[in-house]
């Protein structure tokens, strides 16, 4: 199947999606940075978004099976909501760690290393 | 006078006031005067008071009694008046005799009397109570005929004579003693503190334990005194508590006289269960139940019956046979019978020294000579024979055949150990052990009354002698005769009254004219044994042993006598330190000496004329019921070839007379015979010596008896108490211990188990979740860009995996 | 009643209230401690004194000529189970129990030189006199049980603290032994117990029978006071009835006098158990084992040897003088008259091992280098008498069921207890003077101490003397009563009791020898053979005393107090066996000749129905 000669469909959500994820993953995998982990973590977020929508999409589905109404809406919608909340927290951490440490390096957060 | 309660009073009296003696000197000896000197005189006191109340008793007896049986024909009434009148229409037999039976229950005199043609008279009760089973009863009282009162009389009169003889002797136990006979560890003699009244607290015990035996109404209180004389016996064997051969004579007294009343204890365990009483005499019980008064039959007249005392076999035994299941009960009775006869004449041979337990009594001499004189002589080893006498009824002929033969071996065995004993007591107590074995020889041949009187008369002699022989150490202070000699000129009081003795042993006298004591005593003896052989010519044996017995005698006592105060002194440092013994010490032998002569003489006392001597009269009144009166002789059941001669067979004028030729010429040879060896030394000893040396050795070392004795009864006896020891410390706490062992070891696996297992899976399943622990730890390690790796790894692989294993499922 | 309650449980308490208040003494306090101790015994002995003095019945001083329990009193204790707090004593209990107040005070008068935590011997030697006082009165079996096991801990940390050098062992094997005991006689408690019913004697016992048993005393209360004697019984009888049906009661009982009548009147016990035999036979032998562990016979003897030489002077006199007469006190209380189906059918076998200890005990005896061994062993072949005597089974029905033997036999039994009580406890007191000042018993390291200490010797002479069955001393009386009873039992058996009396003399004679007699002494510590004491003196002659007094007077001093109840045991039990010869009169050796008057009992038994 080549995605490129096909019309758009929900294979080509799902291949964004994927990207996303993947980026964020690696970017989680391999930024020090704690903010970088934050962006990684967005978009892996964003990538599970994506494919939620596409596969509740009307216009993407058919058969007897497709009917999932708006439950994938409202999942991104809750993922939404949930990254938000999750950036607050996650970014007053990475404050407090900085007036701590004074670096948002992850790598020296290792506190907790058992 | 009432016999029936002043005769018990009086002998009680004398039996009990050495008691009082005993206790006040056991208690307060050493306070009795200075070192207790007046414990002597107590006991001594107490011993003549006895012999006083005992004399009066013999008076009183004679002057109811009479002395002659015939004599008291018609004074039968005078005592007694509850007695039931006398039935005149009875046929009176001669001589006439009666029973007069006194009867006390619970120490009050309940006068029950009972007359009786046929028996002898006697006086019988109790005086108190040891223990009562149902119809059972185990008492303390008395049984007195003619016997009892000779028997008291001459005790006492002995016994007081040695008393006196002992504060003599015994004087260097009033200040400290050095015993030259005891070397300590440090080579010195042994020291110690004088101990008189310990002397005197034990012959007072003695003779309240020997007058017990002779005044005892029953078979139980007869043990219980035969053992208190056997353990004073002990005390004065072993007075020299210091000398190991003192009190190592003392305990093979003591264990020897056990064995014997093993035997006695078996006689009397078979009397009692199937007679159920041990009264000698018939006794008047009182019924609890309706406070009746019945005679109660005793022993002897279960064992014969009136009118005839023939000796039947008593209902009681048959009874126990049948309990038995036996099927003929009169046989098997009859065997129990004899069972009890042997039984108790086992514990006569412990006692009297017969063999096979004669051993303990040359041994003996450890003891004080005093005490050899009176215990060992004259009365405790006499009890023995005592008791066969008053046990005679219940001999059957069996049993009168085994006391036959033993005294006959016993006879001749000790005498021949006498003829080489060169320690002057030692020859005395062989002398002594040959002496009661002619009793008993006399018992069982049928000769209650000669050997009776032999008893009598030998007690007399024999104390005298040993008396005489204490006063020959006292002198010299040594026993052994080869180191005296010539002591005649020394010592005469002692010399001559020692050889009235030897004469009155001997049976020394003339020819059917007149004779020492011991010659009437001793044609008794063989007359009887010349009956005997008549009517068992089996046995017949029997009375050449006791002639040649008689030689014997003879030649070992003059041989002491030669070697002991004729010819020259053999050893000049002793003889020149010897000196005749105080008066306090040879007065009691002149004393004895005139009864050693003269107390089995034919005097008439008080107008009665008659044959015989009193002492046979007086006896004669005692002679059990149907032993001395039946005509011909007794057969036995079990063996019907033995047979018993009565008394009267051996005064066929026949018979005395070969007896009394017998009797002297085999005296009148055995003196010759030491005459020619020691007093006119026409002969040497040591030749004989050297011609028969195995003869020599075998007589010097007793016959190996004591070694014998040693390897059949002492060694296995030790080696059964090591082997129970042996069991108890390696079998029996062997299993316990090992029992234990074994719990420890099964409690070690039990522990074992509990730590490999049950310990085992907890304390596993702990380390293994800490090592797990440990292992996840790893993971932890604290970066998040791994985490984050392990996130996406992980999701990957779950991806993978469920793909793999559930994509069917999931897929469709 | 409740002047028996007060007299009997002051008696057994008054050693542990007296324990008690030691409790509260300062520890450094040590005379005080002894003299109390020795204050309560000696109260405890004057309280049981002033009992013997013969009464009328009216007090509580024991009564002359009554074979039944007096002072009884019962007070209901673990109703669920009917277990009663319930004593009594009668002439077979009531001389033990003199015998153990009046060892009790020699006994801590000889613990004067002991010296190492002497507050807590105190203590522990008063529980001991509760412990032994209790079991001899008891008659509840539980409460017999229970007082059996409180002597077994003092006992064993009397040995374990203050015994010698093998104390630990003797005291564990001691433990271990009597446990084992312990564990023989629960097993048959249980087994009767359960077994019991006390339904089944309705109609069986007379009036007075029921009344002896006083198992209706709680019942009394509830009748109406106007009704009087044998009516008052079978009123008595009817509300034990209507209360076990209705459950308010259990039918099971532990009342020994109601069991031995169970054992002897009903078939309570005689269902088969195990191996064709019944109950009460099995009963009979594991009691036995309980008992003859304590007594001790062969083979279960050997705890004693230890115990005696590693326990102090004092306690081996308790010891040998009382601990022992438990179990031929069990065998006389408990075993025969409860089992008598058991006891008729072992009576060989009891008489074998009786005079199986005599005789060996006597040799081991023989054997021993050890003073105090000897001693001990010498206490196996004299409690030998007791087994062998009370054993005696000589009546039967060829003889008419003459039991007069068998009295004889038993009553011999118990005068031997009292006697041994006596003399062995003298013969260990002798043994610990000497111990005390020389520290070893080698018998061969002895001699010559008659020069030394000439009163001690001459007690000690007399205390052996009695050992050796002297007439005249206590030891005597019992023996002679034995051995003479036996042959109509077995003259086998009777030819080896008699043997018996020649090993004694050599034992006791040849140790006498080696330590008394001789020129001098031959062990080590000369110097502390110094003469006795007064306190010695003062305990041995009392001892002394005794022997003598027993010796001479058994009559006055034992026998009277004792024989009724002793004859009546024999006399119930011949009477069973002539019920159970008449119900199985194969059983009964050449029947015929005995004529069928042995049912006369049976034709008094009085139904409670009517």
């Amino acid at each position: 199947m080549n995605l490129l000669t096909e019309p758009i469909g929900i294979s080509h959500y799902l291949a964004v999606g994927a990207v996303m994820f993947v980026a964020g993953a690696v970017c989680m995998a391999t930024k020090r940075n704690a903010l970088g982990i934050l962006m990684g973590i967005e978009l892996v977020l964003n990538g599970a978004n994506v494919n939620f929508v596409a596969f509740s999409s009307e216009y993407l589905r058919s058969g007897p099976r497709a009917s999932l109404g708006l439950d994938g809406q409202l999942i991104a919608l809750f993922v939404i909501v949930l990254a938000a909340a999750e950036a607050a927290v996650a970014l007053a951490i990475a404050l407090n760690f900085y007036n701590n440490h004074a670096t948002i390096d992850v790598d020296r957060a290792d506190d907790l290393k058992g | 006078m009432d016999l029936a309660s002043t005769l018990p009073t009086l002998l009680g009296a004398a039996w009990l006031l050495p008691l009082a003696s005993f206790v006040i000197v056991w208690l307060f000896g050493p306070r009795l005067g200075h070192a207790g000197k007046h414990a002597g005189y107590v006991a001594t006191g107490a011993i003549l008071g006895s012999f006083v109340l005992a004399l009066i008793a013999l008076l009183s007896w004679t002057g109811k009694h009479g002395v002659f049986v015939e004599a008291h024909h018609d004074e039968s009434h005078a005592g007694a008046p509850t007695a039931p009148p006398r039935s005149e229409s009875s046929p009176s037999k001669s001589p006439v005799q009666f029973r007069l039976v006194a009867a006390a229950a619970e120490g009050e005199h309940a006068d029950y009397a009972h007359y009786d043609h046929e028996g002898k008279a006697y006086y019988t009760g109790d005086w108190y109570t040891l223990a009562k089973f149902g119809k059972l009863q185990l008492t303390i009282g008395y049984y007195i005929d003619s016997l009892t009162v000779v028997m008291f009389c001459m005790v006492t009169l002995i016994a007081s004579c040695i008393h006196f003889y002992a504060q003599g002797y015994m004087h260097d136990e009033l200040h400290d003693v050095e015993d030259h006979e005891v070397t300590l560890s440090d080579g010195h003699h042994l020291h110690r503190r004088g101990r008189y009244h310990r002397f005197f607290q034990y012959l007072s015990l003695f003779c309240f334990s020997m007058l017990g035996v002779v005044l005892s109404g029953n078979m139980a209180m007869t043990f219980v005194f035969w053992e208190l004389v056997g353990v004073c016996s002990y005390f004065l064997i072993g007075f020299y508590i210091e000398r190991k051969s003192a009190s190592t004579a003392a305990n093979k007294a003591f264990i020897v006289n056990r064995v014997g009343d093993f035997g006695m204890l078996i006689g009397m365990m078979a009397l009692w269960s199937s007679l159920g009483t041990f009264n000698f005499g018939d006794m008047a019980v009182e019924d609890a139940a309706s406070g009746e008064t019945r005679s109660q039959a005793g022993i002897f007249s279960q064992v014969r019956p009136g009118p005839s005392h023939e000796l039947v076999v008593p209902e009681g035994m048959k009874q126990a046979a049948a309990a038995t299941g036996s099927e003929d009960t009169e046989r098997c009775g009859y065997w129990l019978l004899v069972i009890a006869g042997v039984g108790i004449f086992c514990g006569c041979v412990g006692k009297s020294a017969q063999f096979p337990l004669h051993t303990w009594l040359p041994d003996a001499m450890e003891g004080p000579t005093p005490v050899s004189a009176l215990v060992h002589s004259a009365t405790m080893v006499a009890a023995g024979v005592y008791l066969a006498g008053r046990f005679y009824p219940v001999f059957a002929p069996e049993a009168l055949l085994v006391i036959a033969v033993i005294g006959c071996i016993t006879l001749f065995i000790a005498a021949t150990i006498a003829i080489t004993a060169v320690d002057i007591k030692r020859v005395l107590a062989y002398s002594t052990v040959s002496q009661l074995g002619y009793m008993m020889f006399a018992l069982g041949v049928g000769g209650w009354v000669a050997g009776m009187m032999h008893l009598v008369t030998h007690a007399f002699f024999k104390s005298l002698l040993f008396m005489c022989s204490g006063s020959v150490i006292h002198a010299v202070h040594t026993n052994d005769m080869t180191k005296m000699g010539g002591l005649r000129k020394k010592m005469p009081w002692t010399a001559y009254t020692m050889l009235v003795g030897c004469l009155a042993i001997a049976g020394a006298g003339i020819p059917f004219l007149v004779g020492f004591s011991g010659y009437y005593s001793k044609d008794a003896i063989i007359a009887q044994a010349i009956a005997y052989k008549e009517v068992n010519p089996l046995w017949g044996v029997t009375l050449f042993v006791a002639a040649g017995g008689a030689a014997t005698t003879a030649f070992y006592m003059f041989r002491l006598w030669y070697m002991t105060f004729s010819g020259q002194p053999r050893d000049a440092h002793k003889y020149d330190h010897a000196h005749e013994s105080p008066k306090v010490m040879y007065y009691p032998l002149v004393v004895l000496s005139v009864f050693a002569i003269a107390v089995a003489w034919p005097i008439t006392i008080v107008g009665d004329a008659a044959e015989g001597s009193p002492l046979v009269h007086l006896l004669n009144q005692a002679v059990p019921d149907g032993v001395g009166s039946m005509e011909g002789a007794v057969r036995g059941t079990l063996a019907a070839s033995v047979a018993i001669p009565s008394e009267h067979a051996s005064h066929v004028d026949a018979i005395h007379s070969a007896a009394t030729m017998l009797a002297f010429s085999t005296a009148l040879g055995g003196f010759l015979l030491a005459t020619l060896f020691y007093g006119w030394k026409y002969l040497d000893p040591a030749e004989v010596r050297n011609q028969f040396p195995q003869v020599y050795r075998f007589l010097w070392n007793k016959w190996w008896f004591d070694e014998l004795y040693d390897a059949l009864f002492v060694k296995p006896a030790h080696l059964l108490a090591a082997v129970a020891a042996w069991l108890d410390k390696n079998v029996l706490d062997r299993i316990i211990d090992g029992s234990a062992k074994v719990t420890l070891v099964a409690s070690r696996y039990d522990d074992w188990f509990d730590r490999l297992f049950v310990d085992g899976l907890v304390n596993w399943f702990g380390r293994w979740t800490y090592g797990v622990g440990l292992a996840f730890r790893r993971l932890q390690t604290g970066s998040v860009r791994q985490y984050a790796m392990f996130v996406v790894l992980g999701t990957v692989v779950l991806f993978f995996l469920l793909s793999l294993f559930l994509g069917t499922a999931v897929g469709r | 009643m409740s002047s028996a309650l007060v007299l009997l449980s002051l008696v057994v308490f008054l050693p542990s209230v007296g324990a008690l208040a030691l409790a509260f003494f300062p520890r450094k306090s040590e005379d005080a401690s002894r003299w109390f101790a020795l204050a309560t015994t000696v109260v405890t002995f004057l309280l049981t004194a002033w009992m013997a003095i013969p009464g009328d019945g009216k007090s509580a001083q024991f009564q002359l000529g009554v074979a039944e329990m007096q002072n009884v009193f019962n007070v209901s204790w673990l109703p669920s189970f009917g277990v009663q707090y319930y004593m009594g004593v009668d002439g077979i209990s009531f001389p033990l129990v003199l015998l153990t107040t009046f060892l009790s005070v020699l006994a801590m008068g000889a613990a004067w030189p002991i010296a190492k935590h002497v507050k807590g011997y105190c203590i522990l030697f008063l529980l001991l006199e509760t412990g032994m006082l209790g079991a001899f009165v008891a008659l509840d079996f539980f409460l017999f049980f229970i007082f059996w096991e409180v002597m077994l801990l003092p006992m064993y940390f009397l040995i374990g603290i203050w015994g010698g050098p093998r104390r630990e062992y003797a005291a564990i094997k001691f433990f271990l032994y009597t446990m084992l005991g312990g564990v023989c006689m629960v097993v048959a408690l249980l087994a009767l117990y359960f077994n019991s019913d006390v339904t089944k004697l309705i109609g069986k016992l007379s009036p007075a029978e029921w009344r002896a048993t006083h198992l209706l005393d709680a019942y009394d209360s509830r009748i109406d006071a106007a009704v009087t004697g044998d009516a008052r019984t079978f009123k008595a009888v009817e509300l034990m009835q209507a209360d076990i049906a209705s459950g308010a009661a259990t039918e099971h009982t532990f009342n020994i006098l109601a069991m031995q009548q169970l054992g002897q009147k009903t078939d309570a016990f005689d269902a088969v158990l195990l191996g064709g035999k019944s109950i009460q036979w099995w009963a009979f032998v594991l009691l036995f084992i309980g008992f003859v562990i304590k007594v001790p016979s062969v083979p279960f003897h050997t705890w004693l040897p230890d115990a005696h030489v590693e326990a102090p002077t004092p306690i081996s006199m308790i010891l040998a003088g009382v601990l022992l007469k438990l179990g031929g006190y069990g065998l006389i209380r408990i075993c025969y008259p409860i089992c008598p189906d058991a006891a008729h059918d072992l009576a060989y076998f009891v008489v074998t091992i009786g005079v199986v200890s005599m005789i060996y005990g006597a040799f081991a005896a023989l054997n021993q280098k050890d003073f105090k061994r000897l001693v001990a062993y010498s206490s196996v072949s004299h409690m030998g008498y007791v087994v062998a005597g009370l054993g005696v089974w000589s009546a039967a029905a060829a003889t008419g069921y003459d039991a007069d033997y068998w009295k004889m036999g038993m009553n011999g039994a118990m005068f031997q207890m009292i006697a041994h009580g006596i003399s062995s406890a003298g013969m260990f007191f002798m043994v610990g003077v000497l111990y005390d000042r020389v520290h070893h018993r080698n018998l061969n390291e002895f001699g010559g101490l008659f020069a030394k200490m000439p009163v001690y010797c001459c007690l000690a002479w007399v205390i052996f003397l009695a050992g050796v069955g002297l007439p005249g001393l206590c030891g005597f009386i019992g023996e002679a009563c034995v051995t003479l009873s036996v042959w109509k039992f077995s003259p086998v058996l009777a030819v080896v009791t008699a043997f018996t009396v020649i090993l004694t003399a050599g034992y006791i004679l040849w140790a006498f020898q080696r330590v008394y007699l001789g020129a001098e002494y031959k062990g080590p510590h000369e110097e502390a053979l110094v003469p006795s004491t007064w306190r010695e003196r003062a305990i041995g002659a009392t001892l002394v005393a005794a022997a003598i007094l027993f010796g001479v007077l058994p009559y006055q001093t034992v026998f009277r107090y004792m024989t009724p109840s002793v004859d009546k045991v024999v006399a119930d039990l011949v009477a069973w066996q002539r019920r159970d010869d008449a119900v199985a009169p194969a059983a009964a050796m050449a029947g015929a000749s005995t004529e069928p008057e042995a049912a006369t009992p049976a034709a008094n038994a009085v139904s409670a129905n009517e």
